[in-house]
């Protein structure tokens, strides 16, 4: 239940909030990767320093996060053949992976891990339609029904609770 | 409106943020440390591996860990080793390529063979390294010891597989077609008939004339249908002789029918068939199998784990709520390998004979996941008064040796149990022995036991058997058990052998109770087969005999009417036509 509020405030957060649909849609490109690939890894603290500091809309972040979670445990099987084939299988590739298995701290990253490496590229390949993806639904969104939901009972809930606060630290400035 | 594309204002608690992840990380990295080898080690062994406390100090290089616990990945409720202390000296600069080069390890209070609460096994028994290690023990023949019971179960002895029954059937439809021949021969003979007519002609050449020449020539034309069925009759009786001799070939078939069902129970018998060696096998091969199967387990998983050549290679990632997929190495030259235990001092405990356990001190140098980049082959040596054990893996060249040989005596062994007996052999203090040399994919490898003052203990839970009676008679007037086992020939095609000093008695005395046993259960099984047989059998033989004494005299009765009318009519015209003085021709 309470996954389900989260994921409807950053939905309402993100949509009403006033960063522009490419900033709300490079929120949720980012929190995509976020949510595809395994969480604890080095690669997510650098993807979570750019939704933090480049001027991304938090809430689409989060929504994306919340959104793709799922999707990454489903899709693990085919991120761990992606990645599998990148690494074991495409001899053109393993200079590269050699390379950089043997530079310091890249491979805290466990890029040459198959779930991993297969879930970053699948996620990266993904942000761009993603983000175009998004960027025309959002302006769709406020264009139609935007509006309207901006005046509901609901979103005035939303919009007075606690976790509203806290979006209006990071949100988006002009 | 423009928008800046960074977000100035969140720099500083981002900043705040990392400090405080870099503070956590700092108090926790104890935690994780220790969570990452347990998941590493754990992966690594195939059963669970625990740490009580491990301490970074890398300032220092250290790494300290306390109170850890390897479970077997054989035995549910033991673990493989258990430590109380051991201290690495860690070269810093390889963790940034998340490598670990530890250049001296000190072990202190190694424990082996020590219980355990619950099962620390992770993988099944199909899986990975253990699931081949599996399949290479399946291919191992071991037989079973086994026994004539002397009994026979009814159950087994099915009607429908014994001859006799048929036989016998069959040769009562060959007694109903006969006697049906049989009857119908006589009939057809008409012999009552051709008596009464004889009879009847004799009477009326009791008033007849020489004269009567008509009457005269009807008797001799009776006379003549006398003879006729005379001969008849005996046609008929050589076809009764002939057809008794079928039947009674018949009735031999059945005896010849109850042979060979005597033939078919007794192959229900399990007679024992083992010679010494094979016996040897019965009772120590699942052991010794077992050890080759634990020394196997872990030559494999060096060669998993420390593939020779710089060839990229994948080990299972590591345990996590997402798929775990593979984790790839890519050795380089002149780079750090993985993994690297440049040497270690190890100091560990076994148990003396009844006595506290002893110390002793083994090294290990050279250990690493990538070979060919480290160039030294890995070796272990443990000398101390009674223990010696020595081991070099060398998976520097494309072809891997691994070779390791150890011997323990003057030490209190495990115990185990016979295969399928009731029987357990404690064998104390003694000596055991083990090698391995395993060559690219020949092996070679043996595996020894020997202690004088074994003891046998019977367990009294199970129920008793003829088998499990005679091998406790033998065995347990034993004090002395020398068991020897090697195994040779290729990976996909091992071959065991397996030898001990009580064989050769045990197969002597197994050979005379076999004797009796198998006397025994004969006459069981020819007592079963008759009780079967005869059921079927017996009436049959007695229509075979009803049937020819009955035709038999049925025959004889006939002839001597026809023989009797024949008599009397041939001598009425005998009377009648001697002329006193004259003979005609």
């Amino acid at each position: 239940m309470t996954l389900i509020l989260k994921l409807l405030q950053s939905l309402f957060s993100a949509l009403h909030s006033e960063g522009t649909p490419g900033q709300i849609a490079a929120g949720i490109a980012l929190g995509s990767i976020l949510g595809l690939t395994p969480l604890v890894n080095l690669h997510n603290v650098i993807v979570f320093g750019l939704i933090v500091l480049l001027n991304v809309s938090l809430p689409g972040a989060m929504l994306g996060f919340a959104l793709f979670i799922p999707v990454g445990f489903l899709l693990d099987p085919v991120f761990d053949r992606i990645g599998y084939t990148l690494l074991l299988e495409t001899p053109a590739l393993t200079p590269l992976w050699t390379r950089l298995y043997n530079v310091p701290v890249v491979p805290l990253t466990n890029f040459n891990n198959s779930v991993v490496l297969g879930s970053f590229v699948f996620a990266v390949a993904f942000s761009s339609p993603l983000f175009f993806l998004s960027q025309w639904a959002v302006t769709r969104y406020r264009a139609t029904v935007g509006e309207r939901v901006r005046q509901s009972k609901l979103y005035k809930l939303i919009s007075a609770s606690k976790l509203y606060d806290i979006y209006r630290l990071f949100r988006p400035g002009p | 409106m423009s928008v800046g594309t960074v977000r100035w204002r969140a720099v500083r608690p981002f900043a705040i943020c990392g400090a405080l992840g870099l503070g956590a990380w700092i108090l926790f990295a104890d935690r994780v440390a220790k969570h990452a080898v347990e998941s590493v080690g754990t992966t690594l062994i195939g059963a669970s591996v625990e740490i009580r406390r491990l301490h970074l100090d890398l300032p220092h290089g250290r790494v300290e860990v306390r109170g850890l616990t390897v479970a077997s990945p054989f035995a549910a409720l033991q673990n493989l080793l258990e430590a109380d202390e051991l201290v690495a000296d860690v070269d810093p600069l390889p963790l940034l390529e998340k490598k670990v080069v530890i250049d001296r390890l000190a072990a202190k209070g190694l424990r082996f063979g020590t219980p355990r609460q619950t099962d620390g096994r992770t993988l099944g028994q199909s899986d990975g390294v253990r699931g081949q290690v599996e399949r290479w023990t399946a291919q191992l023949h071991v037989p079973v010891l086994q026994f004539a019971t002397g009994k026979i179960d009814v159950s087994q002895l099915d009607l429908s597989t014994l001859s006799t029954p048929a036989a016998a059937q069959s040769l009562a439809a060959q007694v109903d077609s006969v006697r049906t021949a049989w009857n119908g021969g006589l009939q057809g003979l008409g012999v009552a008939a051709t008596v009464d007519s004889a009879k009847q002609m004799t009477d009326r050449l009791r008033g007849a004339k020489p004269t009567d020449l008509g009457l005269l020539g009807d008797a001799r034309r009776t006379l003549d249908q006398v003879k006729r069925t005379r001969a008849g009759l005996a046609g008929l009786e050589r076809g009764v002789h002939a057809g008794t001799e079928l039947l009674q070939a018949g009735v031999a078939g059945l005896a010849a029918a109850r042979q060979r069902d005597y033939a078919t129970a007794r192959a229900l018998l399990r007679l024992p068939t083992l010679d010494a060696p094979q016996i040897g096998a019965a009772l120590f091969g699942s052991e010794a199998t077992e050890r080759f199967r634990r020394a196997l387990y872990w030559a494999e998983l060096g060669r998993r784990y420390m593939p020779p050549g710089l060839r990229p290679s994948a080990t299972p990632g590591p345990q996590r709520t997402r798929r775990a997929g593979v984790t790839a190495r890519f050795p380089r030259e002149r780079a750090y390998p993985a993994f690297l235990l440049r040497a270690a001092e190890l100091s560990f405990e076994l148990g003396g004979g009844g006595g506290a356990p002893r110390t002793y001190a083994a090294h290990l140098a050279g250990l690493t996941s990538d070979p060919t980049l480290y160039g030294r082959a890995t070796t272990l040596e443990a000398s101390a008064p009674g223990v010696r054990a020595a081991a070099l893996v060398d998976h520097v060249r494309p072809t891997p040796r691994d070779t390791a040989a150890a011997s323990v005596s003057g030490v209190t062994l495990s115990g185990f149990a016979l295969p399928s007996l009731p029987i357990r052999l404690e064998p104390g203090q003694g000596t055991v022995s083990l090698s391995l040399a395993l060559v690219g994919d020949s092996v070679q490898a043996r595996w020894g036991m020997r202690s004088e003052r074994v003891h046998w203990v019977r367990d009294s839970a199970t129920a008793r058997s003829q088998l499990g009676d005679i091998v406790w008679r033998v065995v347990s007037g034993v004090s002395t058990v020398d068991v020897s086992a090697s195994l040779g020939g290729t990976l996909a095609r091992p071959r065991l052998a397996v030898g001990s000093n009580l064989d050769g008695v045990l197969a002597q005395r197994i050979r005379a109770l076999a004797g009796e046993a198998s006397a025994g259960a004969e006459r069981q099984l020819r007592a079963r087969v008759d009780s079967l047989a005869e059921r079927q059998a017996a009436p049959v033989r007695a229509q075979v005999a009803t049937l020819t004494t009955d035709v038999t005299q049925r025959l004889s009765g006939q002839q001597a009417l026809l023989d009797q009318a024949q008599r009397a009519l041939e001598q009425r015209l005998r009377e009648l036509t001697t002329i006193p003085g004259v003979r005609l021709p």
